[in-house]
């Protein structure tokens, strides 16, 4: 008995967070209008996608502001997680705790405290607010990845390499970078993913000048039942599930 | 520790973070209690004098409403999702380590893909016309379908997918940390498996519990786009109030004040999750 | 050490931009309120894009143009009736200068030169109609020819009102036999008080398409725009429209160039290309709303130019109100039930 009910009750969970995705993905070969009945196997909402040049170019914007953000935001927190792994400096708890109020506080709250500061200093909606909002959002998964890599790595290396005069800047570059090189790439990777997802803080951080993809999604939910969502959302879901296999396979490979 | 001057390399790194933070973390927020305490204003977006006005206002009885109903979605969007979560974490503790590996990446799978997409995909399941209720009519368990989309329920099924996982991963984490000789000498003294569970799993596990309604309860009262597209625009949540006063409604020190509520409960939750972690060190288990 | 980090990022910003083309048009509408031909069109004719944008309501809009005012982000708005004088008085927009406009004669007497917008200074209209009841005869027994009927026991839990607060209050104000533009409070307290007896029923509110409500089988019964109606009427049949017998609501939606508009010149010349009698009929024929451009009135395909959901008789606008502008002091009362309208359970 032991054996089979925890199987059971896995397996009845996984069906429940599975049956809405499958419906998804199966209906986006639907060739009726309906979303609920089949009318037979068709590509045309792939089709009727690609050939939206509003849709097309939200893609790309989104694609490149996933992209631009993922980066900074793994510069910038890999840094943060070196600052705080190896550098003693008064506020040292302050800004630890100011990275676990990004992560923690709500959505909501990170937007509209940004939307009030982009104002406040006349910064232009567009790529640029959301570039920042999205690297502040990002950042503290990154620290904590990197930091995670970093809890159980040999100190004496980094000393053996300044025992041979390295400077604090090559040391970093030599010794360091590679040691956290797979949870930069994971971080980085779970930043693209975060930024791509994104609606809250998007929607009030973005301007008309740059539109992404959330928000078009959004703008199409609301007005009802579109089979392009199906197929915009299948080939969203084939993208996500292949960056998470390479990030996992990243991570596993490290570890040998 | 050698000098700062010898360390250029560490000044740069501080600056940068240091710089990070202040301007786009501690300085936004500063600018949300500051707006909070301001005068809505019809032509600018804020004006002195300096008051509680918008304080005041949320402890109006209609306010107050959308909040506690808010909040009674987003606890028994928790509730469900610690009794969904907290046994399958365990179940997942049960099955071989490489099983698990791949069963923790099938959580994880949902997560990486866009949560309005998936939210639209409930929509399709729940409708009147939808799958569920032509499935059930097709078996003949129902004459009538179901009216469950724009429901009360259809918002708090939307938030139970969307966070489902923030609850069950932290709850692996204890489980998985939870040493099978405890709950052998738990037994060798005599304790029965409820006795087991109530004395021995429970507190162990609580720090796991606390940090799931964390990262549940909060996001659940947020996620403004569940109620547009599964509750027709009524069973708010915080997040619409919110978002409805900075877009729409434009009185900004009202949503300033509201969300700073929200930071408080987070504040709040946080607080309680150290106090039970430090609890159970202190046990010195 | 602020401006460092946002020198860096306005570095990487910069690059981010590159692709910003000066021949833009950033156009503010309404959702599903212009055929995507019109806008290809457009573009093929004079090479610019158009970047649609679309909000739900005119308060959604006028919050997004004020909070994006510095940024230029809008070429064009298309506000209804009392938004126009609204936005004309707290100077938010820009004169449109009518040399650069070709085809304002076309444009009914009946409808240039209002009160919200004397010799329309600001603003040249683009489409009006009416807000009234659909219903889903399939699923409905019975007659529904009045406002009050929505209030009917056996249409618990199936009605549908559009998200839009002068719209639901027009209602609730024309049941009660007052004007729909009232301004007293009284009244609309009133009004609330009878809408609040509604919300039992009310299913949901929808302003970005209020037709798919219907046609997903979620409402059978409530308030729709005209246009609608006959766009979910190709899809289904049964759907029809009825002017109620309180009246219908009238509405008048207008072009207007934000104060700060980037790009002005291609907003005179999209308007001059929508003012075109040709362009407008196909406006009218495709989304269902009447064209108040009476040189396209003559194009119309007969089918479209005698469907009473599009062009009501004079019988059907017998009791029709047209919305006008209430003043900002009236609009926070509104505000007010409205929110305690939509959060009442």
């Amino acid at each position: 008995m032991s054996r089979w009910l925890p199987r059971t009750y896995l397996t009845l969970v996984y069906v429940l967070l599975y049956v809405p995705i499958i419906v998804l993905v199966v209906f986006s070969f639907n060739d009726s209008r309906s979303g609920y009945e089949w009318g037979g196997l068709s590509l045309r909402w792939y089709e009727a996608l690609f050939n939206n040049r509003a849709m097309v170019q939200a893609m790309w914007n989104s694609l490149w502001l996933a992209l631009s953000a993922a980066t900074v935001s793994t510069m910038i927190g890999a840094l943060t997680a070196l600052a705080l792994h190896r550098y003693r400096f008064r506020g040292k708890k302050l800004l630890n705790g100011m990275l676990f109020i990004v992560m923690m506080s709500p959505e909501i709250v990170l937007a509209i405290s940004l939307l009030a500061l982009f104002l406040l200093v006349g910064l232009k909606l567009g790529y640029v607010s959301l570039l920042l909002a999205h690297v502040t959002f990002c950042l503290p998964f990154v620290v904590i990845t990197v930091m995670a890599r970093l809890s159980g790595f040999d100190e004496r290396l980094p000393e053996a390499a300044r025992d041979l005069g390295a400077s604090d800047f090559t040391m970093t570059r030599t010794v360091l970078i590679p040691v956290i090189m797979p949870a930069l790439v994971a971080g980085w990777l779970l930043g693209f993913t975060l930024s791509l997802d994104d609606v809250v803080v998007s929607t009030f951080v973005s301007g008309p000048s740059y539109e992404i993809l959330p928000l078009r999604i959004y703008s199409m939910v609301r007005v009802g039942l579109k089979p392009e969502v199906n197929a915009l959302g299948t080939l969203l879901l084939v993208f996500s599930l292949f960056m998470l296999i390479l990030s996992q396979w990243i991570l596993l490979r490290s570890r040998r | 520790m050698s000098s700062v001057t010898q360390q250029p390399f560490r000044t740069a790194v501080l600056v940068l973070v240091w710089g990070w933070l202040l301007f786009l973390v501690l300085t936004p927020n500063l600018l949300v209690v500051g707006a909070s305490v301001m005068t809505r204003d019809p032509g600018s977006f804020l004006s002195l004098p300096l008051n509680l006005d918008a304080y005041r206002q949320l402890m109006n009885p209609l306010y107050l409403d959308v909040f506690l109903h808010s909040l009674y979605m987003a606890a028994m969007t928790t509730l469900i999702c610690l009794l969904i979560g907290y046994p399958f974490a365990w179940a997942l503790t049960k099955v071989g380590k490489q099983r698990q590996m791949l069963l923790i990446f099938l959580l994880i799978v949902p997560f990486w893909t866009n949560s309005l997409v998936r939210t639209y995909a409930l929509k399709l399941l729940l409708a009147t016309n939808g799958l569920l209720n032509n499935a059930l009519m097709s078996l003949g368990i129902i004459e009538e379908p179901l009216r469950m989309l724009y429901t009360e329920g259809a918002v708090i099924v939307g938030l139970v997918y969307l966070l489902l996982p923030f609850m069950i991963l932290p709850l692996y984490a204890v489980f998985d940390d939870l040493r099978e000789d405890l709950l052998r000498a738990s037994h060798d003294l005599g304790a029965g498996r409820l006795a087991t569970f109530v004395h021995v799993i429970v507190p162990l596990t609580l720090p796991g519990v606390l940090a799931g309604v964390m990262l549940v309860l909060l996001p659940a009262m947020g996620l403004f786009f569940v109620p547009d597209i599964l509750g027709g625009s009524r069973n708010l949540l915080v997040g619409n109030v919110i978002k409805n006063q900075f877009l729409d409604a434009r009185n900004w020190p009202f949503g300033a004040a509201a969300s700073i509520v929200l930071t408080l409960a987070m504040a709040f939750l946080m607080f309680a999750h150290r106090l039970s972690k430090r609890r159970i060190g202190e046990d010195g288990v | 050490m602020k401006k460092l980090a946002l020198a860096g990022m306005l570095a990487i910003g910069l690059t981010g931009c590159s692709s910003e083309d000066p021949q833009v048009l950033n156009l503010y509408n309404w959702s599903e309120y212009m055929p995507q031909e019109v806008l290809d069109r457009f573009t093929e004719e004079t090479g610019i894009q158009v970047v649609y944008t679309t909000y739900d309501s005119n308060e959604a809009m006028y919050a997004r143009l004020k909070l994006l005012d510095e940024s230029a982000a809008y070429d064009l708005a298309v506000p209804s009736t009392y938004y126009v004088s609204k936005m004309r008085q707290e100077d938010l927009l820009m004169p449109i200068d009518r040399s650069k406009i070709e085809g304002f004669g076309n444009l009914d007497d009946d409808l240039v030169n209002l009160d919200i917008d004397p010799d329309n200074q600001y603003s040249i209209p683009y489409l009006w109609g009416t807000t009234g009841i659909a219903v889903d005869t399939d699923d409905v027994e019975g007659e529904v020819t009045a406002w009050a009927d929505l209030w009917d026991e056996r249409f618990q839990g199936r009605v549908m009102l559009t998200n839009d607060m002068r719209e639901v209050f027009h209602v609730g104000l024309r049941v009660l036999g007052y004007s729909g533009n009232s301004t007293d409070p009284q009244e609309i307290e009133e009004a609330y008080e009878k809408l609040a007896e509604l919300m039992p029923s009310v299913r949901t509110f929808n302003s970005d398409a209020p037709r798919m409500p219907y046609l997903e089988g979620e409402a059978d019964v409530g308030m729709i725009w005209n246009g609608e109606a006959v766009m979910g009427k190709e899809t289904m049949p049964s759907l029809e429209y009825v002017y109620p017998e309180e009246g219908i609501i009238a509405w008048l939606d207008s072009f207007v160039i934000p104060k700060n508009a980037r790009n002005p010149e291609a907003a005179h010349q999209f308007i001059s290309f929508v003012l075109q009698p040709e362009i407008a009929a196909l406006i009218s024929e495709d989304i269902g709303y009447a064209t108040p451009n009476q040189a396209a009135l003559e194009l119309l395909d007969e089918s479209v130019a005698n469907d009473r959901a599009s062009y009501p008789t004079d019988a059907d606008m017998e009791n029709a109100e047209f919305q006008a502008d209430i003043g900002d002091d009236a609009l926070q009362i509104y505000a007010k039930f409205w929110e305690m309208l939509k959060s009442g359970r």
